[in-house]
């Protein structure tokens, strides 16, 4: 009976999500198969339940620093994955842009695969994270096509990993074994992290509560008001200031008796505070062998220390595993989230949103009741974030000695709202409102069939073939108003009365809406055979055939080899050998395809919506008629676009002595992405900005190092350290059409040269006098930049080419916005009941360039331009930047002096964090708990993190740099936190 | 089919069906992974329908708009260089006007590319390449209708070389689209691209009716792509707006006579096209001429509210606006006082003068004379045509030519060719029509520089005050610095970087190498 159950149950999912006829192919598939199951499947040992399932869902991790210490790390209050890995793994480098809570983070694991130029490109390069083995979607950065302004995604703009609570974690692991990851498919071609959680389990009833209880502390500014201000720019008025450029002096620095900015600069009570945090969380885990099950509920709020932003999260985890048959074990897992953001109040930020400048002749005052006025106009604001995310699996595991088969509903689905409405007052006297719904979601049908053979003494075998199915859909819809009737109604309201003419039209507000989807499929199939002789020696191979709905109907299908080799050592020349206990070598290489986010690639040449420019991307048609036509402005899309891909190799070895007290790991990695696809221009005669050209080849090399030691051990003393590092290095390997070099905006890539190099002038210092600046003895010309005399009060740039111009020609490739060298150190002791622990994150070699310098010191046409760089935001009444730090240049010229892009702005932002220290307390054994049974354990500790940043970047904090090396000063501080919490086991 | 079971019966059946799922799910993968997005349209979708040649002819109007009003160059290219205004405090506006276009500022560099004139030429000829596929597939794109489409592709890629031949003088001229296969042009002669322009102008005006969507036209009867003449007007190329377009081609390239031809058909056959003078409260209301869609608009390209295509960039507004109109404190561009003074003599002219009863300035093209910044407000056409400047949103229309422009014109035609009392008689028309007084022919009469200063009055603020000068200083002859400029070729605009990087038969403009 059970059986049919299951079947019904199996068979009904499976058709509901496949849509296709069974009957038909029938007589073709079945006797295929029979032939392989007519084998004796009565004897199933009896593994205990827990166990069967997770291992499935669990991969191989080889290197010693490529899972988090999930112990360690649930002491510390991290929000999202990232945050937790940061510094934790070899090779994944985890940049924290901002400290406000659930923003969009990034991971990189083994460098960047592609140039990044703007933020979206930072969205192709992430890894893939399976909770529970269940590919998590990501957000698609197709909503970027309909903004003005790049700074923030549109819509809530959560990190969708800061969903998952720690407490539910098993471990983390950073898949980046090429062989593993061709496993995986294209979904892994970034490097996987593999997440499995608390698992239910058989057994006496299991209850564990944690919980914590903190405070992020305000940071430490020198706030400053328009006195300040007022004395940074004398020297450039007395150098080189006009009659003309004195009676434009700007309007708030005018009147030294206007209490608004000459007063007292408190703004920073306000914007800055001590916040509390919080956190708890229940897990429950029980039942028989037959049957088991994990429930997991939990509640935080996590903080910034500035602007009041936060965010709450309630999570909840379902999971049920049954094994009706003896061979049949059935499991499933469901967890559900919410999360509520509050956001920053930065007017640049809003501006982008209502995608309207409005006059910026007087900033935001630095007095604290003028700030404080408003904050009070903010309060009637609208700013609603809510992301809410649901995903899970269900599985069903068939054990038939030796088959083993595997089939998997995986779903995740996340959704994100985001109301937002904005009074007049602090609008210019129009306000704001919108609406945003957006989802991703994903389906996913895995089946794997797998056979283990020992053909002979020491001689095994194992085949296995698989086949899935991924089904993504992104959808958005969103609506913006402007100009409402008044303050009090904040929704777009439409004419109700059907017999109207604008029936359903809005009334009072200027609507605009937009929607947009996309939707693609992965099929993928593979087969993998494996062979292993005694414990000495494993090979392995596997080749996959994927298939994506985005790629080209031509080249949509991508055939990828994977191989596998791993010797132990140990056991081939030091048997006997007693320092040794563990020493294996491990060579992998594989091919995996990288499918497109984007759908338009499928299609090859193609006719869009393009009636807006780049000021105005939404303009909806001409003459209320929609306009379709070539994508001249987003570039030509050919035919031939093929597959890119990611060729990997790895060369690893592993090893241990004395009896295990130190372990080592240290892998050679060179990765190759190619045939990826760049915006390569094209003559502006054919009407098109650039064409998509399909042949961008980055290539990484480094090395992965991870070191583990127990340095003390002691019966009342322990030591533990474990240190994890890596040394990466790019370059840019070929460039589409044979390209040597391709200038994108402000940024040169050239054949050889790494990808992620600024491109500047080179800065000499000052003329004096107009008698300094060389002449063109050929000519009798003075040097000029771009055809503009250079004259007294010009910076000397460096002309490398002599031709007495000074343009992009002589502009130089200088310095790495990713970091050369990255990892952490973990430190664990413990003496007797207590316990302390410290970790240190450290990246070095990585420059920035200070945009925020640079627009402080141009001033004149920062302010004269009123757009979205000259907003000057609450924060930037703060002491920043070192002023003795750069020449005094004449602001007013129009060879633009105080460009970004020359290298006074380029500055060395290496770090070193001490990121969390953590004094624990082991209560179990205490008299207070001892003999109570009912307790397992019982432990109270103390975190302070992010307490300390060794670094010579004159900004704020060497992380808040944007992924593309530009300083901007937006970054929101990463607070000192401040944590006490207990942990029950029941 | 269940023959090979063998004794688990019930075992193997539960597998069979469960492997033919799995099955399943396999061989259909082929359509599995056909998905059409929504997002765009394929190539072998398209040219199919009626509908693909409307949204691509209408296009190619939109990718026109683009041209003009991205960064608003329109007026940058077109208004300031050497002209009225004066900048208050950017630095990229301020060498517009003092002509030194080498400036490293990023505005110079984005509107000294022609790329997006490429695109509306681009587009119009491959509009004309495929549209018959469409006339061949539908049955109800009728042969008028092909016809008339075409026709407004041929002009509207002439106007495009032509605009871009004020800018840049030579440039590359390209008549075909070559889908897909991307060549390296160089720079034709400007005569030459001026001469295909003239043809290409000629041959479109024969099928270009004067009105689109009316009933019992003679080209084009009855509704245009479903829409009546109320929908069209001022939107789309006429008859009136090609020989528009002809007479500035002729009249650039100093061929009065020629000038005198098309602009003698146009002041005939305006009244066809319901074209008329507009009144100055017409010029200068908010929901005047510049508003939405009016037969006046002898050739424009609209932001009509009523579509929702109001935007923030492409209007003069967005730089020559300020309080008490919106919130905004300090125009980036305003004509000094000096300048206001200089260029309206005549107190009764309506446009700017002084009230006769209460003595105080009209506030017609200025408000806040009073002020040491007056505020240019001729033209201010607020979202729809409102006065809240709560919201600095913005639906005028980028006005190429009017009646008016062209019978200034066509006296200046006259004047050129000697014809001074049908030219005296037009330029007193536009005069009269303003509130001032008319001109009389005499001895002491410079008949040209009258003309040029009414053009600098009533298009103030209309794109024209840079190409003005150059004629005038051509027709005159006097002014020795202008004419090396015109000599040097320095009245081009320079080439920007990229357009030069990315086609190595390029090369800069002499003046501004």
């Amino acid at each position: 009976m059970i059986r049919i159950i299951v079947v019904i149950i199996y068979v009904a999912l499976l058709s509901t999500f496949s849509s296709t006829k069974v009957q038909a192919e029938a007589s073709y598939t079945t006797l295929h198969y029979s032939m392989l199951f007519r084998q004796d499947t009565d004897d199933t040992s009896q593994k205990k339940l827990d166990t069967m399932v997770i291992a499935d869902r669990r991969s191989m991790v080889k290197g010693i620093a490529d899972s988090l210490n999930v112990k360690l790390s649930a002491l510390s209050p991290n929000l999202s994955v990232q945050q937790m890995l940061k510094g934790n793994i070899a090779g994944l480098y985890v940049q924290e842009t901002s400290g406000e809570p659930g923003t969009e983070q990034s991971m990189i694991i083994r460098g960047l695969s592609a140039p990044v130029f703007n933020k979206n490109d930072i969205y192709s390069q992430q890894p893939t994270v399976y909770v529970n083995g269940v590919p998590m979607i990501r957000d698609n950065p197709f909503v970027f096509d309909i903004q003005k302004y790049g700074f923030n995604r549109i819509g809530p703009a959560t990190n969708l990993l800061a969903g998952i609570d720690i407490s539910n974690i098993n471990s983390i692991e950073a898949i980046k074994d090429p062989a593993a990851l061709a496993k995986l498919g294209p979904n892994a071609a970034n490097g996987a992290i593999w997440i499995t959680t608390k698992a239910a389990k058989s057994g006496r009833r299991d209850l564990s509560v944690n919980s914590y209880f903190g405070m992020v502390q305000a940071s430490n500014i020198s706030p400053i008001n328009a006195q300040y201000e007022n004395q940074f720019r004398k020297p450039f008025y007395q150098k080189y200031g006009t009659q003309d450029d004195y009676l434009n002096y700007v309007g708030y620095l005018r009147d030294s008796t206007s209490l608004d900015y000459y007063g007292p600069a408190k703004w920073g009570d306000r914007y800055y505070k001590n916040t509390p945090i919080y956190s708890v969380d229940l897990g429950l885990t029980g039942g028989s062998e037959r049957a088991n099950f994990r429930f997991f509920g939990s509640a935080t709020r996590n903080a910034g220390n500035s602007d009041d932003t936060d965010l709450k999260r309630y999570s909840m985890s379902f999971q049920v595993n049954m094994a009706p048959l003896s061979w049949v074990t059935i499991s499933s897992m469901v967890n559900v989230g919410r999360m509520d953001r509050d956001r920053n109040r930065n007017l640049r930020d809003r501006f982008a949103e209502t995608r309207y400048i409005p006059d910026l002749y007087n900033p935001l005052s630095p007095n604290i009741n003028t700030y404080q006025s408003f904050l009070n106009e903010y309060d009637k604001a609208i700013d609603d974030n809510r992301t809410t995310q649901a995903q899970g699996y269900f599985a069903v595991k068939l054990d038939l000695k030796p088959f083993k088969f595997v089939s998997t509903l995986n779903f995740d689905y996340s959704e994100g709202v985001r109301d937002a409405f904005f009074p007049t007052t602090l609008m210019e006297g129009n306000n704001f409102s919108s609406s945003y719904i957006g989802y991703n979601q994903r389906f996913m049908i895995n089946n794997a069939l797998s056979y283990t053979k020992d053909i002979a003494e020491n001689h095994n075998l194992y085949f296995e073939v698989g086949q899935s199915v991924q089904d993504d859909r992104y959808r958005y819809n969103y609506a913006n108003a402007y100009n409402g009737p008044n303050d009090f109604i904040k929704v777009n309201v439409v004419e109700g009365d059907p017999d109207k003419g604008n029936y359903l039209k809005p009334v009072g507000y200027l609507v605009y809406r937009y929607t947009d989807q996309i939707h693609s499929r992965l099929f993928s199939f593979y087969a993998s055979a494996r062979y292993s002789y005694k414990d000495l020696l494993t090979f392995s191979a596997l080749i996959r055939d994927d298939g994506s709905s985005n790629s080209q109907p031509g080249n949509r299908w991508f055939v990828s080899p994977s191989a596998n080799a791993s010797w132990n050592l140990k056991n081939q020349f030091l048997k006997d050998n007693n320092l040794f206990n563990k020493l294996r070598m491990d060579v992998s290489w594989s091919r995996i395809g990288k499918t497109f986010s984007d759908d338009k690639f499928a299609a090859g040449p193609q006719y869009r919506v393009n009636a807006g420019w780049t000021l105005e991307p939404t303009i909806p048609g001409y003459n209320g008629i929609a306009t379709i036509s070539r994508p001249y402005s987003s570039g030509w899309v050919g035919y031939d676009i093929k597959w890119p891909y990611t060729d990997q190799l790895n060369i690893g070895f592993d090893g241990a002595i004395l009896k295990n007290r130190l372990s080592a790991s240290a892998t050679f990695y060179k990765k190759d992405d190619k045939r990826m696809l760049i915006n390569t221009p094209l003559p502006a005669e054919t009407g098109f900005a650039s064409q998509y050209g399909s042949g961008l080849a980055v290539r990484n090399i480094g090395l992965d190092l991870g070191v583990q030691g127990h340095i003390i051990m002691k019966d009342n003393f322990n030591w533990q350290s474990g240190l994890n590092f890596n040394f990466n290095k790019n370059k840019l390997t070929a460039l589409p059409n044979g390209l040597d070099e391709l200038i994108v905006g402000d940024r040169k890539l050239k054949v050889g040269e790494p990808i992620d190099r600024f491109w500047i002038y080179e800065n000499q210092g000052i003329y004096n006098a107009n008698s300094e600046v060389p002449v063109n003895p050929k000519t009798n010309k003075a040097l000029t930049f771009e055809g503009t005399t250079l004259k007294a009060g010009d910076p000397k740039w460096k002309d490398n080419n002599g031709d007495f111009v000074i343009n992009s020609e002589d502009k130089i490739l200088a310095g790495n916005s990713m970091p050369k060298f990255t990892g952490g150190w973990s430190n664990q002791f413990r003496y007797g009941k207590f316990d302390l622990s410290f970790n240190i994150v450290y990246a070095i070699g990585q420059k920035a360039l200070n945009q925020s310098a640079s627009l402080q010191y141009d001033f004149i046409n920062r302010e004269a331009a009123n757009d979205i760089n000259s907003v000057r935001e609450i924060f930037s009444w703060q002491v920043t930047s070192d002023l003795s730090k750069y020449a005094i240049y004449n602001p007013w010229s129009s060879v633009v002096p105080y460009r970004l892009e020359q290298d006074m702005f380029l500055e060395n932002a290496s770090y070193a964090k001490l990121r969390a220290v953590t004094v624990g307390f082991d209560l179990t054994k205490t008299s207070l708990f001892k003999g109570k049974s009912s307790i397992k354990k019982a432990y109270v500790y103390v975190t302070g993190n992010n307490l300390l940043t060794v670094t010579s970047f004159s900004g704020s904090d060497p992380e808040l740099i944007e992924y593309n090396g530009i300083y901007s000063g937006y970054g929101l501080a990463i607070p000192r936190t401040y944590t006490l919490g207990i942990k029950v086991d029941l | 089919m269940i023959s090979f079971v063998n004794k688990n019966i019930q075992f193997n059946r539960t597998l069979i069906i469960l492997l033919v799922t799995v099955m399943g799910l396999n061989v259909s993968c082929k359509k599995v992974l056909d998905i059409d997005s929504s997002r765009l349209s394929k190539e072998d979708d398209h040219w199919k329908s009626f509908q693909d040649t409307r949204s691509g002819l209408m296009a190619t109007y939109g990718l026109m708009r683009s041209a003009l009003a991205d960064n608003n160059a329109h007026w940058l290219w077109g208004e300031f260089r050497n002209g009225d205004f004066t900048a208050s405090s950017r630095s990229d506006l301020k060498v517009i006007v003092k002509g030194d276009l080498n400036a490293s500022f990023p505005l110079l560099q984005k509107i000294a590319s022609w790329r997006a004139f490429y695109a509306v030429i681009n587009n119009a000829s491959l509009f004309i390449e495929r549209a018959p596929e469409v006339l061949k597939a539908d049955i109800r794109y009728t042969e008028p209708n092909y016809k008339v489409d075409v026709a407004q592709a041929r002009a509207l890629r002439a106007f495009a070389y032509f605009y871009m031949v004020r800018i840049w003088g030579d440039v590359p001229l390209i008549t075909a689209s070559h889908d897909g296969s991307f060549e390296m042009k160089g720079r034709t002669e400007q005569s030459k691209v001026l001469a295909f322009a003239e043809s290409e102008l000629i041959a479109a005006a024969k099928d270009l009716p004067y009105v689109y969507g009316a009933e019992g036209d003679d080209l084009l009867p009855g509704l245009y792509y479903g829409y009546d003449f109320e929908r069209w007007k001022g939107a789309l190329f006429t008859k009136i707006s090609a020989y528009a377009v002809l007479s500035h081609i002729a009249a650039w390239q100093s061929h009065y006579i020629d000038a005198s031809v098309y602009t003698e058909f146009v002041m005939n056959n305006y009244a066809k096209a319901n074209a008329a003078y507009s009144t100055t409260l017409e010029l200068t209301a908010a929901d005047g001429i510049f508003n939405a869609q009016s037969y006046n608009q002898i050739i424009a390209f609209g932001f009509n509210d009523l579509y929702g295509e109001s935007t923030v960039n492409g209007h003069v507004e967005q730089l020559v606006l300020a309080a008490p109109l919106i919130s905004r404190e300090t125009p980036d561009l305003y004509v000094t006082k000096d300048t206001i003074a200089s260029v309206f003599k005549d107190l009764s002219d309506q446009r700017f003068g002084l009230d006769t009863i209460s003595g105080l300035p009209r506030t017609n093209y200025f408000v806040n004379y009073g002020s040491a910044i007056p505020v240019f407000s001729k033209i201010k056409v607020l979202r729809g045509g409102s006065t809240n400047g709560d919201f600095a949103v913005y639906s005028s229309s980028i006005i190429f030519t009017r009646l008016e422009e062209i019978a200034l014109l066509r006296a200046e035609a006259l004047a050129v060719l000697g014809q001074r009392i049908d030219a005296i008689n037009l330029l007193n028309i536009i005069k009269k029509s303003r509130g001032g007084k008319g001109v009389s022919d005499g001895p002491g009469t410079d008949l040209i520089s009258e003309i040029f200063a009414e053009r600098r009055r009533e298009l103030m603020g209309e794109g024209w005050r840079w190409y003005d000068q150059i004629r005038y200083n051509k027709i005159q002859n006097d002014n020795q610095d202008f004419l090396a400029l015109i000599n040097q070729k320095g009245i081009y605009w320079p080439i920007a970087k990229d357009v030069l990087n990315a086609n190595n038969k390029l090369v800069q403009n002499n003046y501004w190498k």
